[in-house]
């Protein structure tokens, strides 16, 4: 099948006061209909970047250094100003992490979810549009302002502002960080239930890689720009091998069992001045060795996963891999 | 038997808030009814959704609000203001940023509670300081920096060494991991288990994430509505909960990967 979103060797650079700095590193992302793809990294790892390049929705001071990104077939880089408007509009529907900030507070939400609809929506369409996502009673909810509804019901209108044209893609970017713990599963369990019936695919990005790994199929872990491992959720989450991944799992409260303790990365995260030369992870990684500081990692295909790491075919990250994660 | 008191304990405990709309008062019931014991270098966990009165028990432990009814006592006897100012209590919040001031360097910051103290030499101050950023893992030379010059992580163990300067004996983190990243959140949740275990105060962890929460408790209230659905060690949380609330949270962090239930094979 063909992919409806198809990302290769993107780069993307913020213009700082201090000059650049790269968010995106040379990422490749291939998501084909219907999919759930997952990607997790902690702030600064690339992710809302890659995410929203999509869109071509970045900072005015984003700068794209190279790179493709195809959706639909389209080129969303070089397309005109028009047809991205078509591209975002008919193929893409994002969910942003604070609802509150998405909606505009000025219009009733009905009318949001008809200027999402387009071409002269009814109350009949609107109400549709908003029953879909699980609101009751959308009559009253068209009928009300944002600062009206709770946080849920929010993320519920940014969700059916996101569905309204039945996009090819859904991309929601925290979509319940900003959510009480016990709607959050209910979010995400609404919007499985509109990629299963529209058969869109659905691209969740995330910090969390517990959930991301119950929610999708695929998962992509992103570290410093780059996409350091991914593959079925199942076995990146049970049995990773990269060293970033390992160390992800074993530092997120959730994993240990009783008793146990975290065990934090040591180091921060790298703020990357160019194009790293050299794998971005070296630095705290446990597993470091001297070319890891010299030659940037190529990907490497590994027991159904593809592994940015030197030496993710050796016995030497291998070893203690069955102490990652707990079943 | 020459038990100590425990340090909070709460019997019967229920709060109103009375809520003025359109010169029509109503009474709003934040807490309904508490029991609630916690023992000196206890940590009990509060988790539960916003609305269901975790904050407003933790006002009520703190002093802060006088209980509509029921009785609360502090070690063992009625609360008294003055423990206050003794610097016997203290919380750590969500966001360092609403603990620090801006335009104040570090150190002055964490050194002020010191002041309300009564502790007057200038030398005595930097030198508690000093060995309280060396607990918290911080550098000495932080101390000139103002907040904004801190990366998230450095500012919250700043937070917490406000905190605790004047030796708490009961201390209050409310989602003080929540907004942290995942390699950040550990590191801050492996010090407040190491400092506690250090200073034996008692606290409470309220926090709408049971996975952190469950890791530096020992005891766990799942609240709802006011009241607690239900106590129970950590260690029960981390093999199923039984409220049906309970497990609706434990859910969210237990669970099979989405690989193993899709249905569109390639």
């Amino acid at each position: 099948m063909s992919a409806v979103v198809a990302v290769s060797n993107l780069v993307v650079s913020y213009g700082m006061d201090d000059g650049e700095v790269f968010a995106v590193d040379g990422v490749d992302l291939d998501v084909v209909p219907g999919e759930s793809v997952g990607i997790v990294g902690e702030s600064g790892s690339g992710k809302s970047t890659l995410g929203m390049a999509i869109g071509r929705l970045l900072a005015p001071n984003a700068r794209f250094l190279g790179g493709e990104i195809r959706v639909a077939r389209r080129s969303i880089l070089s397309c005109p100003a028009a047809e991205l408007r078509q591209v975002r509009r008919d193929s893409l529907g994002f969910v942003y992490q604070n609802p509150m900030s998405a909606l505009d507070p000025t219009l009733r939400v009905g009318r949001q979810v008809a200027l999402a609809i387009g071409e002269r929506a009814g109350p009949a369409e609107i109400e549709a549009v908003l029953g879909r996502v699980g609101l009751p009673d959308p009559a009253r909810v068209a009928a009300g302002f944002a600062h009206e509804l709770s946080g849920g019901m929010a993320q519920r209108v940014v969700i059916a502002l996101a569905i309204a044209r039945n996009p090819a893609v859904l991309i929601a970017d925290e979509p319940t960080a900003s959510l009480d713990a016990s709607i959050q599963g209910v979010i995400l369990d609404l919007l499985a239930a509109l990629r299963r019936d529209t058969g869109a695919s659905l691209i969740l990005l995330s910090h969390d890689l517990r959930m991301v790994a119950r929610r999708c199929e695929r998962l992509l872990v992103m570290y410093g720009g780059r996409v350091v491992e991914s593959g079925p959720s199942g076995r990146v989450f049970h049995h990773p091998r990269h060293p970033y991944t390992r160390a992800l799992i074993r530092a997120a409260a959730g994993n240990e069992g009783p008793g146990g303790m975290l065990e934090p990365i040591p180091g921060v995260p790298p703020v990357l001045r160019r194009s790293s030369p050299d794998c971005a992870f070296a630095e705290r990684c446990e597993f470091a060795q001297p070319r890891c500081r010299q030659e940037r990692p190529a990907v490497h295909r590994v027991d159904g996963r593809e592994v940015a790491c030197h030496y993710a075919t050796s016995e030497l990250i291998r070893a203690d891999r069955a102490s990652a994660a707990p079943a | 038997m020459n038990e100590p008191a425990p340090t909070i304990d709460m019997r019967g405990v229920g709060v109103t808030y009375r809520k003025r709309l359109l010169a029509r008062q109503t009474e709003v019931a934040a807490v309904t009814r508490v029991d609630l014991v916690i023992g000196p270098g206890e940590t009990l966990g509060l988790v539960g959704e916003s609305g269901s009165g975790k904050t407003t028990l933790a006002r009520v432990a703190l002093g802060l609000l006088a209980p509509s009814r029921g009785t609360f006592l502090f070690e063992g006897r009625a609360f008294d203001p003055q423990v206050r100012r003794q610097g016997a209590l203290s919380v750590v919040f969500q966001h360092p940023e609403w603990a620090l001031n801006p335009r104040l360097r570090c150190g002055t910051s964490i050194a002020e509670p010191l002041l309300v103290q009564g502790l007057r030499g200038r030398e005595q101050r930097r030198q508690r300081v000093r060995a309280m950023l060396a607990e918290v893992g911080l550098d000495a030379a932080l101390v000139d920096r103002f907040p904004g010059e801190l990366s998230g992580g450095q500012r919250q163990r700043m937070a917490i060494a406000r905190a605790l300067i004047t030796q708490p004996r009961f201390v209050v983190f409310d989602e003080a991991v929540s907004a942290l990243d995942v390699s950040v959140q550990s590191q801050v949740l492996n010090l407040i288990r190491r400092l506690q275990a250090q200073h034996g105060f008692a606290a409470m962890f309220i926090s709408h994430d049971l996975a952190a929460t469950r890791y530096v408790s020992q005891r766990i209230a799942v609240m709802r509505g006011g009241e607690f659905v239900e106590v129970a060690p950590a260690r029960k949380f981390y093999d199923g909960p039984d409220h049906p609330y309970s497990r609706a949270l434990y859910a969210t962090i237990a669970g099979e990967t989405g690989e193993n239930a899709k249905e569109l094979a390639s």
